[in-house]
C-alpha cells in the first residue's frame, strides 16, 4: 500500500524508457485520431445521391478517430504524471545499443530484399542472395581466421542455394503456388 | 440425433489415405514450427495457408487445423528444454516445465505436455461439438444492432484480457485495428476511404499480409535482438505417458480443459491467456501448490490442457459468428473464406457438416499429435539445435511468398513489411497484438452494422440499448471497461480481500503479514 502511495503522489525520479516512449506515442496517436476525424469530416457525404444521413462513409471512422483522441489522452495524462514529459532527462530502460544495431540490420537486410530485389531481380537469385547474406552478416566475428571463416561463409553459401531450390520446388512444383 | 449422423459423416468423409497423409505432415510441421521460438501458431497457419491455396477445400482446411493443433503442443518442448515458450501460448507452462528438467524430468515432463495437450484438446472439441450448434442457434437473433456491440464487445474483452496489466494498451490496439479496417473502399456505397489516391489501398488491407507482418517479421526481430538461450538437457529419454497420472490429475485436465476452451470462446482471447488462467486455477485448488513454479507436474499438466482446449474453443465463435476466439483462429477465419466456407450464424442451415468435419479434423490431429509427440521426440530435438542466424532469413523466405501468393501484387509484401515493424515497435511498447488482428476483422462489421441499424431507427439510438442481447452486450462491455479503471479495479480487489477474508482467515492473514 504504501509504495501505490508513493507511485500516485510523487513523482519517481527518472521516468522509465517506456513511460517516456508511452509520452511520445501518446502525442502520436492523438494526431492520428485528429488526423482521422478531420479526414472523415471531409469524407464525401454524398447528398446527390440521396443517401441516408446515418449511412454516410466518414461517420464509423470519425467516430473511431474521437476514442483514439479520448484514449491517447488518457495515456498522455498517466505518463505525464509519471514523468514521461521529460525525454531527455536521463532514464533506465530502452533495448540498448547493440540491440538497436541489430533491428538495424534485420530491417536493412529484409527491406533490402523485399522491396530492392524482389521484383527486380530474377527471385531465385534475389532469395539466394538474401539468405547468404543475412547469415554472413549475423555469424560475422570480429577477428576469426580465415579458414573457420570461408568454413562459414561456404556453409552460408550452401544453405542459401538449398533455402532457394526447396523454396522453389515446394511452393512452384508442387503446389502450384506462384512466387514473387 | 442429427448431430451424430453429421459426425458419422464426417468421419466416413475423412476415412481416406490422403486425409492419413495430410495429417501427418501438418501435424508434424505445426510441431516444429510450435517448437522454434520465434515461429508463432498464428505465423504458422499464415504461411502454409499459402501452401494450400490450391488444395481441395475440405484438405486445406484439415492441413490448418491440425498445423494450428500441433503448434500449439509443440511451443512445449522448448518452454521444457529451453525455458522459452515455443509460442506465447506455452509460457506457463515454462513455470514448472523447465524446473523439471533441470531435475533430469524432462522425458516425464514431456509425457505430461503431451497427455494434457491431448486431452484438452479433446475437452475443447467435446464442448465445440455441444455449443456451436447452440451458439449458431443464439447467432441467428443478432440482428445489426447485435452485430454492433459484439464488434465493440470483442474489442473491448480482448483489449482487457490480453494485457491484463494495462488494458489501455489493449484498447489502443483494439482501436487502431478497428481503424486499420477502414481503410480502401467502403461496404455500402463503394466509397474509397484513408486512400490518398492510392489505387493498390481501394482494395483494403488484407488480413494475411497484415498478420504475416505482425506475427512474422516482428517476431522475427524480436528473436534476432534476445539473448542465446542455453538447451537445459539434450538427453530426452522417450517416457510414454501413464495412465495413472491423468486419472491422478482428471479433475485439473477437466477444469482446465473447460477454462481453456471458455477463454477461446471469448473474442481474440487466445491460448496464452488460457493457459495462465487455467495455472492459477489449478494452483488455487491443488494439494502441492508449495510445488508450483518448482517443477509440479499439476501445474505442467493444467498449463499444456488449458492452452489446447483453447484452440477448438477459439473456432467455435469463428464458426457461428465469423468473429475468432484467437490469433491464429483469424487466420482460420480467413482461410475458409479463401476456401468458400461462409462461416457466420447461419452456418448450421447452410453447411452443418463444416462444424462436425471441424470436431473430426480436431479429433484426427489429436491422435497424430501423440503418436509424433511421443515416437519422434529425438529427431524433433535435433531442430531446436538449428540457430537463430540460419533459421530466420528462411523464415522471412516464407513471409515474403505468403502475403504475394494469394493476390500477386507486390503491394501486399510492402503491407507485411509495414505491419512487421508496426507490429514490433507496439509489442516493444508493451501493446499486444490479438486486440489489433481482432480490430481488423471486426471493423468490416462495426461499420455496417452501426450504419444499417442507424438507417433502421432513423437515427434513434433507443433500440441499441433496449432489445434484449443487446442490452446484455452493452452491460458485459461496460463492465469490463469498469474492471479495466484503476481505481474501480482497487475497490473490487479490496471488497474480495473482505469477502475472502470472511471465507478463510488463517489464508489471508497469511498473505498480509
Amino acid at each position: 500500500m504504501a509504495a501505490l502511495h508513493a507511485n500516485v503522489v510523487s513523482l519517481p525520479m527518472k521516468p522509465t524508457g517506456l513511460v517516456k516512449a508511452d509520452f511520445v506515442s501518446a502525442l502520436v496517436l492523438v494526431a492520428l485520431g485528429v488526423g482521422t476525424m478531420v479526414e472523415s469530416w471531409n469524407m464525401p457525404r454524398l447528398e446527390e445521391r440521396g443517401v441516408q444521413p446515418y449511412t454516410v462513409p466518414g461517420l464509423v471512422p470519425g467516430l473511431l478517430g474521437a476514442i483514439l483522441v479520448i484514449l491517447g489522452l488518457v495515456l498522455l495524462v498517466r505518463s505525464s504524471r509519471a514523468g514521461g514529459w521529460r525525454l531527455f532527462a536521463e532514464g533506465d530502460g530502452g533495448i540498448g545499443a547493440d540491440a538497436v544495431r541489430r533491428v538495424a540490420l534485420v530491417l536493412v537486410l529484409t527491406f533490402g530484399y523485399a522491396i530492392g530485389l524482389i521484383g527486380n531481380t530474377p527471385y531465385e537469385l534475389a532469395t539466394g542472395v538474401f539468405v547468404f547474406a543475412f547469415i554472413a552478416v549475423f555469424e560475422w566475428q570480429k577477428g576469426e581466421a580465415l579458414a573457420p571463416r570461408a568454413r562459414r561463409l561456404a556453409s552460408a553459401a550452401f544453405q542459401a542455394i538449398l533455402v532457394t531450390l526447396v523454396v522453389t520446388v515446394v511452393f512452384e512444383r508442387i503446389f502450384l503456388v506462384r512466387l514473387p | 440425433m442429427e448431430g451424430l449422423t453429421h459426425l458419422a459423416a464426417a468421419f466416413v468423409h475423412f476415412a481416406t489415405v490422403e486425409t492419413l497423409a495430410n495429417v501427418v505432415w501438418a501435424t508434424a510441421i505445426g510441431i516444429i514450427i510450435g517448437m522454434l521460438p520465434g515461429l508463432t501458431a498464428t505465423m504458422g497457419i499464415a504461411l502454409v495457408t499459402t501452401l494450400t491455396y490450391t488444395t481441395a477445400h475440405d484438405q486445406a482446411i484439415l492441413i490448418l487445423v491440425c498445423v494450428y493443433n500441433g503448434a500449439i503442443y509443440g511451443g512445449s518442448r522448448s518452454a521444457i528444454l529451453l525455458n522459452i515458450p515455443g509460442t506465447p501460448a506455452n509460457a506457463a507452462t515454462t513455470l514448472d516445465g523447465f524446473p523439471l528438467a533441470r531435475q533430469g524430468r524432462a522425458g516425464e515432463a514431456m509425457a505430461i505436455a503431451t497427455s494434457g495437450s491431448a486431452l484438452g484438446t479433446l475437452v475443447g472439441v467435446l464442448f465445440m461439438a455441444i455449443v456451436a450448434p447452440a451458439l449458431a442457434d443464439v447467432a441467428l437473433s443478432f440482428g445489426s444492432f447485435e452485430f454492433f456491440w459484439l464488434a465493440i464487445f470483442g474489442v473491448v474483452i480482448a483489449g482487457q484480457m490480453t494485457s491484463f496489466d494495462d488494458p489501455l494498451k489493449g484498447w489502443i490496439a483494439g482501436f487502431i485495428g478497428l481503424l486499420v479496417a477502414m481503410i480502401g473502399q467502403e461496404g455500402i456505397h463503394a466509397e474509397p476511404r484513408f486512400t490518398f489516391g492510392i489505387l493498390d489501398l481501394e482494395g483494403g488491407i488484407g488480413l494475411i499480409p497484415a498478420l504475416v507482418g505482425a506475427f512474422g517479421l516482428s517476431e522475427i526481430i524480436g528473436v534476432m535482438i534476445q539473448k542465446r538461450a542455453e538447451m537445459a538437457s539434450t538427453k530426452a529419454q522417450v517416457v510414454l505417458p501413464r495412465l495413472i497420472d491423468m486419472w491422478r490429475y482428471r479433475a485439473t485436465i477437466l477444469r482446465s480443459g473447460v477454462i481453456g476452451t471458455f477463454v477461446g470462446i471469448i473474442p481474440g482471447v487466445g491460448e496464452d491467456i488460457a493457459s495462465w488462467i487455467s495455472y492459477a486455477a489449478a494452483r488455487r485448488r491443488s494439494r502441492e501448490r508449495h510445488l508450483f513454479g518448482k517443477g509440479s507436474t499439476e501445474g505442467l499438466m493444467a498449463a499444456e490442457t488449458g492452452n489446447n482446449a483453447c484452440a477448438p474453443g477459439a473456432i467455435i465463435p469463428v464458426l457461428t459468428l465469423a468473429i475468432p476466439g484467437s490469433a491464429p483462429a483469424a487466420v482460420l477465419l480467413a482461410a475458409l473464406f479463401i476456401h468458400g466456407v461462409r462461416p457466420g450464424p447461419m452456418i448450421m442451415i447452410e453447411a452443418p457438416h463444416v462444424v462436425f468435419q471441424m470436431v473430426v479434423m480436431f479429433v484426427l490431429s489429436t491422435i497424430a499429435m501423440a503418436a509424433i509427440g511421443i515416437a519422434a521426440i529425438k529427431p524433433m530435438l535435433m531442430i531446436l539445435k538449428v540457430s537463430r542466424e540460419r533459421l530466420m532469413p528462411a523464415v522471412f523466405v516464407l513471409c515474403v511468398i505468403g502475403p504475394y501468393a494469394l493476390t500477386n501484387r507486390l503491394f501486399d509484401i510492402w503491407v507485411m513489411l509495414f505491419f512487421g515493424v508496426l507490429g514490433f515497435v507496439m509489442r516493444e511498447l508493451k501493446y499486444p497484438m490479438a486486440p489489433l488482428v481482432l480490430g481488423i476483422i471486426l471493423g468490416d462489421i462495426l461499420d455496417k452494422s452501426l450504419r444499417r441499424s442507424l438507417t433502421l431507427t432513423d437515427g434513434d439510438l433507443l433500440p441499441f440499448f433496449t432489445r434484449p442481447i443487446s442490452m446484455i452486450l452493452v452491460a458485459v462491455t461496460l463492465l469490463t471497461i469498469l474492471a479495466g479503471v484503476p481505481p474501480v479495479r482497487r475497490a473490487a480487489s479490496a471488497l474480495w480481500a473482505r469477502v475472502d477474508w470472511r471465507k478463510r482467515p488463517e489464508e489471508t492473514g497469511a498473505r498480509m503479514s
